[in-house]
């Protein structure tokens, strides 16, 4: 979709190589249009839905609402958080933070004593009711990566992920899959007096959470296992690269660059991309009537997607 | 699916207590509660939106408290031995008494409770009748009089205690138990606190029921509401099913009632609709059914003496 883009841009903009675009400015302009739709698909998706409670939408193909959630779950992103004690890093692509889960059904944690399989020779797999299924959370770098049981022995248990265990001293849990809570998000002005509250006051069965800066801080505090937290978070879309070869008005597009990425937003948002990068080419190169031009382009589609 | 096996049910899957699921099925969790309210009640197209999962945890907990003081009818029975100084400690989960009993002789025999006042705290005093301190002037407190004299026996009662017909002998004829009638009458006898059996009183701010001096060592059993929320451990909170539509419609309307710009006729309906499911849930409750009916209607015929 970025080449088709660039080439549309190129087409309308470069008169003459008067309004030629470089691939640096060009992937500038892409980014910011593109975070700019982005971010327009949250405040459409409010006004679609106030409409739809006015009874002013409709269903099936005339399920905007639908459309737009769908537009959004493609950025969904479902993960497992790295903790210190009970505070959860958050990955720095989060946009939105949708859910919080909390595996519950904790059935065993330890440290790996050797790098064959998940062996913990101080642990008794069996006899804490391990099975095959079971979901397992290992520390590896700095990030947790879960794997799933598939044979347990008294000390030893593979799983689906071999290559995990290459080294000993990693710190694992093992939780029985599917076994978890959400916890809801409190604000700060809140949580003193909803701990202290014995009518309210989180539990494993109703946990809650805060959040500063890119931590969360999970309240039972004693949420703090491997593992324990996944998130389902919406990222924000990666930054697009238009790559090529060559240089100057010469450069040709190169998919197979390993930096390359396309643009996220579906096809159908690519005249409105189009007009945006347009508006910032018209500033650029102060032609107001690129820009005049774009601008009502972009008004025209945007009342058209309501 | 079914939600628990017959192995599950009557066996608890050969773990832990054998008895854990057994009459499970009558209740419904807390856990179930919030989410199904969150799933069903809360949303974008819903009357409710935007509500905090902790308000509903809150209003729903409320709700369960308020059955459980009258409406659930589900009253817990805690057999105790009295002490020494005639009292017993109130249950962990105590709320109000329903009935208080004494065992004795295989016969449960229930206590009148004592509307005088039969304890009191006692401030120590100097000979001049001035209370004494502490070096951090905090009152020097001893076992008042009035403690002494109950359970030592001493103090004078309006109830009948043992009264005239105790340590009759009786006559056991073909298993059944007669007593001879004492001749004569009681005239003036105030029949309100005539009872043979012992006096208890609660005192509610020490936490224990505080007995007359003859139930030392005596086996009580207390029958008590509590508030239903199991000490705070939130997975045995449940309600009877046939709350569960009652309990959706209280929270419904307490977060409706709180909520700024909500118009009136809607909280009307939210607690017309709350005030009928619970009418309906009594009744369903009483269990009021033909072979009750038929049983009752059974006594119409008898003779009154």
């Amino acid at each position: 979709m970025i080449n088709s883009v660039r080439q549309t841009v190129l087409a309308i903009a470069n008169k003459e190589n008067y309004g030629y675009i470089t691939p640096t400015d060009f992937n500038l302009y892409a980014k910011q249009a593109q975070l700019d739709i982005f971010e327009d698909y949250f405040y459409r998706y409010n006004q679609w839905i106030n409409r739809q409670n006015q009874r002013v939408s409709g269903s099936g193909y005339a399920d905007i609402v639908k459309n737009l959630e769908e537009a959004i779950d493609t950025f969904s992103v479902e993960q497992p958080l790295f903790n210190t004690l009970n505070k959860y890093t958050v990955p720095s692509s989060c946009y939105l933070l949708n859910k919080v889960l909390i595996n519950t059904d904790l059935k065993h944690e330890g440290t790996t004593t050797s790098e064959n399989n998940l062996t913990d020779t101080a642990a008794d797999f069996i006899a804490s009711g391990i099975v095959a299924g079971d979901t397992v959370a290992a520390i590896v770098d700095e990030s947790t990566v879960y794997s799933i049981v598939l044979t347990v022995s008294q000390e030893t248990i593979t799983t689906t992920n071999e290559n995990l265990w290459i080294e000993s001293g990693l710190s694992y849990a093992i939780y029985k899959t599917n076994k978890t809570k959400e916890s809801e998000k409190i604000s700060h002005s809140k949580i003193t007096m909803l701990n202290a509250s014995n009518l309210t006051a989180p539990t494993f069965g109703f946990p809650v959470f805060t959040q500063s800066e890119d931590k969360i801080s999970l309240y039972p505090s004693s949420i703090d296992s491997v593992g324990q937290v996944v998130v389902q978070y919406i990222r924000t879309p990666k930054q697009p690269n238009w790559t090529f070869i060559g240089g100057g008005t010469q450069a040709l597009f190169d998919q197979s660059a390993s930096d390359y990425q396309d643009l996220e937003i579906p096809e159908t948002d690519e005249p409105l991309i189009i007009s945006k990068i347009l508006k910032y080419i018209g500033i650029s190169i102060r032609e107001s009537d690129v820009y005049q031009a774009a601008a009502a382009e972009e008004t025209k589609e945007q009342q058209k997607q309501g | 699916m079914a939600y628990l096996t017959g192995y599950q049910y009557y066996e608890n899957s050969g773990t832990g207590n054998e008895n854990e699921n057994w009459g499970t099925y009558q209740y419904t969790s807390l856990t179930d509660i919030v989410n199904n309210f969150m799933l069903m009640y809360v949303g974008n197209d819903k009357l409710i939106n935007n509500a905090e999962r902790y308000n509903i945890i809150f209003h729903a907990k409320r709700g369960i408290q308020e059955l459980n003081y009258d409406a659930m009818k589900e009253t817990k029975v805690i057999e105790l031995t009295v002490d020494d100084n005639c009292r017993i400690i109130l249950p962990q989960d105590f709320v109000n008494w329903v009935r208080l009993s004494l065992y004795k002789d295989g016969v449960l025999m229930p206590l009148t409770e004592n509307t005088q006042t039969n304890y009191a705290k006692s401030y120590l005093q100097d000979n001049e009748a001035k209370v004494l301190f502490d070096q951090f002037g905090n009152i020097l407190t001893g076992t008042s009089i009035l403690d002494g004299d109950r359970i030592d026996g001493a103090s004078k009662t309006m109830y009948m205690g043992s009264g005239s017909m105790s340590g009759n002998m009786g006559y056991n004829v073909d298993g059944s138990w007669v007593f001879d009638y004492s001749v004569g009458a009681r005239y003036g006898m105030n029949t309100e606190t005539a009872n043979v059996n012992p006096t208890f009183k609660l005192d509610k701010k020490s936490g224990v029921v505080n007995f007359s001096s003859n139930m030392a060592d005596e086996i009580v059993v207390i029958e008590y509401v509590s508030d239903g929320m199991e000490s705070g451990d939130d997975t045995l909170v449940s309600v009877n099913k046939l709350f569960e539509d009652y309990i959706y419609a209280y929270v419904k309307y307490t977060i409706l009632s709180s909520k700024f710009n909500v118009q009136e006729y809607i909280i009307n309906r939210a607690r017309k609709e709350k005030s009928a499911l619970l009418r309906n849930a009594k009744i369903r409750m009483s269990n009021i059914n033909p072979s009750r009916l038929l049983m009752n209607m059974r006594g119409q015929s008898k003779w009154l003496k």
